[in-house]
């Protein structure tokens, strides 16, 4: 009689792998989301055509190493260069990392398993950073194998070339952490994609005005400090304090001195406090 | 127009935390204005490269992308367009409808905005403020029915919105100048010049082709918006 009740469940008793399982999996989970890999050929003509815009200068400046014996852009600039592709790769992924969990209240579910809410959002975070700091550096490597193959005349610039690595990976830390944090905001993904890019165009847009406003009133090194508004000029300075490397910006340089590092450390913490905040909150509904 | 409908929509767009999102820009405008004004900047060259740079150039296209996908994206996005759909209100006039809201919307958060920080910095001088003032309007309305489609086309339409404004717009018009003519900020900058007579103020396309171009983009992408959904069908989420 009983056997019609068994309806076949049986128990897991195979390997326990714990909570540093749970978070990795998590983190590729949202890093195989941001490129659409899993998901429709739809989701993936974004990222994808993106990271090929990304890869074209990278081709151009070898194509210049090879023919003309010329180097093309400089390791420590291509991020700055591009920036307005990674923004725009931030604007319109970050949302898909955090947007759906949070329409579809499911931060419950996740978190009735041994996942805490510093867990998910540093999986999340970490999930963007690496999506971002490809897309930064894949070209940057490909350059510098580049330069390698060509045997350019002179040693590799391979100083300048970590460097600009190693920037690049701050450079994607602080973008996610801030991309992430404006588009947790709201569980819409257009509004998410639009509140991100808008912080990102008003701090780059407006830049050139204020350091024109206060250069032509004669203050030279406060027009400085302007150019540390946006996110990859930030970077950039802290990048030319640490390594030497010159300054990208559209003219003039940085205020000198680690004063940009520790502008970024407050804005990286400020970042964090925002997500830890929201999550609090979601998690709590 | 149907007022239920344009309730709904102003709700949607102005409710709760939204309205941050549309307040953001004109406020930094103004901010920028007042900056000029105090560090001495307030002559016409600074003027019209504030207008031309920042009103036009970056919040005109960002805020008739936020109204233009905002009055129907989200909506298609989470699905409640179909309780929309379901009444007996005609398509056309629900996309007429919306596109009257983000025109609205564009007057208060975009026009107005610019007129008051041009008037700060040059007060009425050659007609530097009412002409950027009615440039940002005309062009803000075509704005406003380009991402109006864009919104009921595709559900990417907030980035290949971005990357019309920042690629289309601001580089190619830049290195190709025959990019300039199809460039919706181009022709809002010709009617600004009509109006002022200011000489730091130059544009590359004739008024002959802005304004007509400004007529037959604004009515075409409203009546297309209109036939797409009349035939819509709502896709499951990616």
């Amino acid at each position: 009689m009983s056997e019609i009740y068994d309806i076949g469940y049986r128990h897991y008793d195979g390997p326990r792998l714990g909570r540093g399982h749970s978070t990795r999996a998590l983190a590729v989970h949202s890093l195989r989301g941001i490129f659409g890999l899993g998901r429709t050929a739809r989701s993936k003509i974004m990222p994808f055509s993106l990271f090929v815009i990304m890869l074209l200068p990278a081709v151009v400046s070898i194509a210049m190493m090879a023919l003309a014996q010329q180097r093309g852009l400089p390791y420590s600039g291509f991020a700055v260069i591009m920036q307005a592709v990674v923004a725009v790769f931030l604007a319109s992924q970050a949302p898909t990392v955090v947007a759906p969990d949070l329409r579809y209240r499911v931060l419950p579910l996740y978190l009735s398993r041994p996942v805490s809410i510093a867990e998910y959002v540093g999986a999340k975070v970490a999930a963007m950073t690496v999506a971002l700091f490809l897309l930064v550096a894949v070209p940057l490597v490909l350059i510098y194998v580049g330069e390698l193959v060509v045997d350019m005349p002179g040693p590799p610039a391979t100083g300048e070339f970590l460097g600009s690595l190693l920037m690049a990976l701050v450079l994607a830390l602080l973008l996610s952490s801030f991309g992430l944090a404006l588009a947790s905001f709201t569980p819409r993904r257009g509004l998410g994609v639009a509140s991100v890019i808008l912080v990102y165009l008003l701090a780059s847009a407006s830049v050139p005005v204020i350091y024109e406003t206060l250069r032509s009133a004669g203050d030279e090194s406060a027009a400085a400090w302007a150019w540390l508004a946006n996110p990859f000029w930030l970077v950039d300075s802290v990048q030319s304090w640490l390594f030497g490397t010159p300054p990208h910006s559209i003219e003039g340089a940085y205020p000198n001195g680690p004063a940009s590092a520790a502008i970024l450390v407050v804005l990286l913490g400020i970042a964090v406090l925002a997500l830890a905040l929201r999550y609090r909150k979601a998690a709590s509904r | 127009m149907n007022t239920v409908v344009a309730g709904i929509t102003y709700r949607a767009l102005l409710g709760r935390r939204r309205i941050i999102l549309l307040l953001l820009l004109p406020l930094a405008l103004l901010g920028l204005a007042v900056l000029l004004r105090v560090f001495g900047g307030d002559d016409q060259r600074s003027a019209v490269l504030l207008m031309q740079n920042f009103a036009i150039n970056t919040v005109l296209p960002l805020l008739g992308l936020i109204a233009g996908t905002g009055v129907i994206a989200p909506e298609i996005d989470d699905g409640t367009i179909i309780h929309l759909m379901s009444k007996p209100i005609s398509r056309p006039v629900i996309a007429r409808t919306k596109f009257l809201v983000a025109v609205s919307l564009l007057v208060v958060f975009a026009a107005v905005p610019t007129y008051v920080s041009a008037w700060l910095l040059v007060s009425n001088e050659d007609g530097i403020a009412p002409g950027f003032a009615v440039g940002v309007l005309v062009a803000g309305i075509a704005y406003a029915a380009v991402f109006l489609l864009l919104g009921v086309v595709t559900r990417h339409a907030v980035t290949i919105g971005i990357i019309y404004a920042l690629v289309w717009e601001g580089v190619v018009g830049t290195f190709i100048p025959g990019a300039r003519k199809f460039s919706i900020q181009q022709w809002g900058q010709s009617v600004a010049d009509q109006i002022s007579d200011s000489a730091f103020l130059r544009t590359d396309v004739a008024l002959g082709f802005a304004v007509p171009a400004l007529i037959i983009v604004t009515l075409g992408c409203v009546f297309w918006a209109g036939l797409r959904l009349r035939a819509f069908s709502l896709t499951g989420d990616e």
